[in-house]
């Protein structure tokens, strides 16, 4: 483990350390399964709008971070509920924070660049999975950070500043899970990356409000959406991978609403002959999120506007500093 | 919002230029003088406020949430104003054949009344037990973009986070020590079975700052205090069978983390404020103790201590607080009477967190 010899952070015990193993799914088959969650929502239904109470809905909230320029973050709840037998956790939520930084001067070492240099960071805590991850980043994470620069280079009109830079750190303080845990284990932990299709969605648009918040410009606002195939034939909107065993195919986009067109496009395993229905039905689950990010558009103008009213009442009552 | 002037500039002499400035420019422009003219308020009527509008007593109020991450044994986000922190407390198995040089700790008998904090720090520091990590680079402030290494703040950050958690002995060993009692022997009923240690609970406490706005240390700090206390720890056991450690993940074995004791640390940043300003006028108080430092405080402040109480040791409430720790750098401003104030500002302080911490958890 790369993580044994760095020396920057406090490190683990040399001897390896291992995640607990509980001890009833292991003695008892049956109990295993009968944690097995099962998707309580229609194939069409949004995870957003499952729920109505106001506890369990999406969050999503501008303005986290002060300092930034711009920041978001995003929460779907899972719809599953936890058990209050068991200390397992039955399926994960997905929790994101971005945070935009800029645009600001390249460095004077940088070469020239005519538009906005875009760099994008996608970074899971270690207490985001349920197998602990390091604080290096691995492939998934850099895989996930070009799929997101690439959504969002379409969006942003990056002509309007040259020379500059902007970078886009995102967060996954918990994200979904590549399968249910049960069957990974029996399948020798070897993730499909189902699970990375959600996060890049909501990676996608947890960026995208970000943006909005930090005022940059875009040509439209980018919401992401998963949509998926299941053995059987069926299309499930922002499918849950834990609450699905036969997952055959997904599909993320990057989607622009009012323009009808896809800025990124992540296909994963067999579409079959007609793989438009896919992209189509990942395409309608991320209108889902177009509600939400223009409600919270709306929201952020609002707050933004009131602030500046504030700012320029105090103003007059201000007595001038001298020094 | 109370606006001050800059009252020791001198009036007398006309032909001086008076430069006057919006807030936010003269804040960047010239943060010293800035913050000076805050505090040193003209109208000796008014308590004169900082540029955040809090007094120099001021600590920011703490806001506590705790599990709400789904993978964690324990978790807790915690707001300090504008900066705020995410802790993820994740519990792993180490068993006892990959601990390396256990010899000397061999396990203790049965009788854990005689608990000795001193043994167990060694214990525990040793074999690592506890591994705290903190991430700055998630975008929090300017200063820390990702992709580079763990800035020397971060690594110091950490060091103080790790030697407080060893110094006050948080965690107890009992809690983390994974023993198995084998059933006695048939041939020999009267002995009594020793029993064995099988491993130990290493517990990962990873701390993820969303926003920092200075006093990084006190919102680590609270937001581990608050996820340990919030920490279950799943009943394990040897299983003879398959020769492993298993748990139980029935909720009502699970036990939680008992600490010892609530050490809460705060922050106080030395205002050096420039003498020669006021060059005909009588000595007067030109150093103030700032409570709590935002970011832009941090920025212009070049003296800081920590004072690390905990009070409850003693029945007497906040009247009786032990003293943990103090740590002090940068400047010599803050003598031994004034530190006595500090001391009670720290008491006063912990009140304020220990209630915040308990009416969450």
């Amino acid at each position: 483990m790369a993580a044994n010899t760095d020396r920057r952070r406090i490190n683990a015990p040399s001897g390896g350390t291992s995640a607990p193993v509980f001890a009833k799914p292991v003695k008892a088959p049956g109990y295993l399964q009968s944690l097995r969650p099962n998707r309580t929502r229609g194939p069409n239904e949004l995870r957003k709008t499952c729920k109505q109470t106001n506890s369990i809905r999406t969050v999503l909230q501008t303005g986290v971070v002060p300092s930034a320029s711009g920041s978001a973050y995003l929460e779907v709840p899972t719809t599953t509920a936890s058990s209050q037998s068991s200390l397992i956790p039955p399926t994960s939520s997905l929790k994101i924070a971005a945070s935009i930084q800029g645009p600001k001067p390249l460095p004077r070492s940088a070469p020239f660049s005519p538009t906005l240099v875009l760099t994008t960071t996608v970074k899971f805590a270690p207490f985001a999975t349920r197998y602990r991850r390091g604080y290096i980043r691995d492939s998934a994470e850099r895989d996930l950070g070009v799929h997101l620069e690439a959504a969002l280079r379409g969006v942003i009109i990056g002509e309007r500043w040259p020379k500059s830079g902007l970078e886009v750190v995102i967060t996954i303080l918990e994200g979904d899970e590549d399968a249910w845990w049960g069957d990974d284990k029996a399948e020798g932990g070897a993730g499909s990356g189902w699970g990375l299709l959600n996060v890049l969605a909501g990676c996608i648009t947890v960026a995208s409000a970000a943006i909005m918040d930090a005022s940059i410009d875009c040509v439209d606002m980018v919401a992401g959406g998963v949509a998926a195939i299941t053995a059987d034939g069926q299309k499930v909107l922002e499918p849950c991978p834990a609450e699905h065993q036969d997952l055959v195919a997904a599909c993320a986009v990057g989607y622009l609403a009012s323009r009808d067109e896809i800025t990124e496009l992540w296909l994963k395993g067999e579409v079959g002959a007609d793989p438009d229905e896919l992209i189509e039905g990942a395409t309608h689950a991320a209108m889902g999120s177009v509600s939400v990010l223009r409600e919270v558009l709306l929201e952020s103008m609002g707050t933004k506007t009131k602030v500046a009213n504030e700012v320029s009442k105090r103003k007059l009552e201000d007595v001038e500093m001298t020094g | 919002m109370a606006a001050t002037t800059a009252a020791a500039a001198p009036q007398d002499s006309a032909h001086a230029p008076a430069l006057t400035f919006p807030r936010p420019i003269f804040a960047a422009v010239a943060p010293h003088p800035f913050l000076q003219a805050h505090l040193a308020a003209s109208q000796p009527s008014k308590t004169p406020l900082r540029a955040n509008s809090r007094t120099a007593h001021d600590f920011r109020r703490v806001g506590i949430n705790t599990g709400s991450l789904t993978h964690c044994n324990g978790s807790a986000v915690v707001r300090l104003g504008n900066t705020s922190a995410v802790c993820g407390v994740r519990a792993e198995i180490l068993h006892e054949a990959h601990v390396q040089g256990t010899a000397d700790f061999a396990p203790s008998t049965g009788n854990e009344a005689e608990e000795d904090p001193e043994r167990e720090r060694e214990e525990i520091e040793s074999l690592r037990l506890l591994v705290p990590n903190v991430e700055l680079s998630t975008g929090s402030t300017p200063q820390h973009i990702p992709g580079n290494a763990p800035s020397s703040f971060a690594q110091t950050l950490i060091t103080r986070v790790q030697s407080l958690l060893l110094s006050t002995s948080l965690v107890r060993l009992s809690d983390l020590r994974i023993l198995y009692t084998p059933p006695s022997n048939l041939d020999d009923p009267d002995v009594e079975p020793v029993p064995q240690l099988k491993g130990y609970w290493v517990l990962y406490i990873d701390i993820f700052y969303i926003s920092i706005d200075g006093n990084a240390f006190d919102a680590a700090w609270v937001a581990i205090l608050a996820a340990l206390k919030n920490s279950v720890i799943p009943h394990a056991f040897w299983d003879e069978d398959l020769e492993t450690i298993l748990c139980s993940d029935v909720p009502s074995e699970a036990h939680p983390l008992t600490l010892r004791g609530l050490p809460i640390p705060s922050t106080f940043a030395v205002f050096e404020g420039k003498r020669d300003w006021n060059e005909t006028g009588e000595e007067e108080e030109a150093d103030w103790v700032l409570s709590d430092p935002d970011a832009f405080e941090e920025s212009v402040c070049r003296e800081s201590v920590c004072v690390v109480v905990d009070c409850t040791g003693g029945n007497k409430g906040t009247k009786d607080g032990i003293l943990k720790r103090l740590e002090k750098s940068g400047g010599g401003v803050v003598e031994r009477d004034a530190m006595k104030g500090l001391v009670k500002r720290a008491v006063d302080r912990w009140a304020e967190v220990e209630k915040a911490t308990n009416a969450k958890s």
